[in-house]
């Protein structure tokens, strides 16, 4: 938690990621360890993304009866990866040269 | 004997409260009292509580600034805390105070962004209402 809140002093970030793909189970602990994280970082200024929950994992989390309403969860990092782009105001666009009519580039859909 | 007291500046329609020394309970009841009285003297819309400075809280404070953003909420204006430390982010969640009402932002730059966003929002509706 402390790691996570320095390094969002340091880099002035407005935006985290949680992203827990890799952790196979969740006890209450760690579930109300998450949440406070999430509390401290928005008590900062800094609004969190938990990403990659797995089925098992939320099962546990209903059963365990941890309240996740007030956190925007996403299934995978790349769409909370969009979420945040979204937020920031900012977007991927594609470099390359679109083609005349009828070519096979054509404008990346925004994210 | 004068009084301890944290300034309280106006800039436009928004007052600014920046905290720069240790908080203890007095001060913080009389801060409580100005600003209150602040806000209706100039009808501001927004309240900014800069605490990058404040190292230490604890559950008076943390109720404070609670008790402080309702009351500018009764009063027409919105409250942003800004630049609260990690170590101190960290106390607050541990005691059970997340501040549900308050809004935040990591410095005083954005937290103006915000209340001038809200005021924004705010100018909208109010006009969309007598439209």
């Amino acid at each position: 938690m402390e790691s996570l809140l320095q390094r969002i002093v340091e880099t002035g970030s407005m935006i985290a990621i949680l992203d827990i793909t890799g952790v196979p189970t969740v006890d209450t602990l760690v579930a109300q360890h998450l949440l406070k994280t999430v509390a401290a970082a928005r008590l900062m200024g800094a609004d969190c993304i938990i990403s990659g929950i797995r089925p098992q994992i939320a099962q546990t989390i209903v059963h365990l009866g941890v309240d996740l309403n007030s956190v925007t969860t996403k299934s995978t990092l790349a769409d909370a990866f969009a979420v945040a782009l979204r937020r920031a105001n900012l977007r991927v666009v594609s470099t390359a040269p679109v083609r005349p009519v009828g070519g096979p580039m054509t404008p990346q859909e925004d994210l | 004997m004068s009084v301890e007291r944290i300034p309280i500046l106006k800039m436009g329609a928004f007052l600014l409260v920046s905290i720069q020394v240790d908080m203890h309970d007095r001060l913080a009841l009389q801060l409580q009292e100005d600003l209150t009285t602040r806000i209706a003297e100039t009808g501001a819309h927004g309240v900014l509580i800069d605490i990058s400075a404040l190292e230490m809280v604890d559950s008076f404070i943390g109720r404070m600034l609670g008790n402080i953003a309702g009351m500018s909420r009764v009063l027409d204006a919105d409250t942003v805390v800004v630049g609260m430390r990690p170590a101190v982010a960290i106390t607050l969640v541990e005691l059970g105070m997340s501040l549900p009402g308050v809004r935040t932002a990591l410095d005083v730059e954005r937290g103006m962004a915000l209340l001038a966003s809200a005021a924004g929002e705010r100018y909208a509706s109010d006009h969309a209402d007598g439209a």
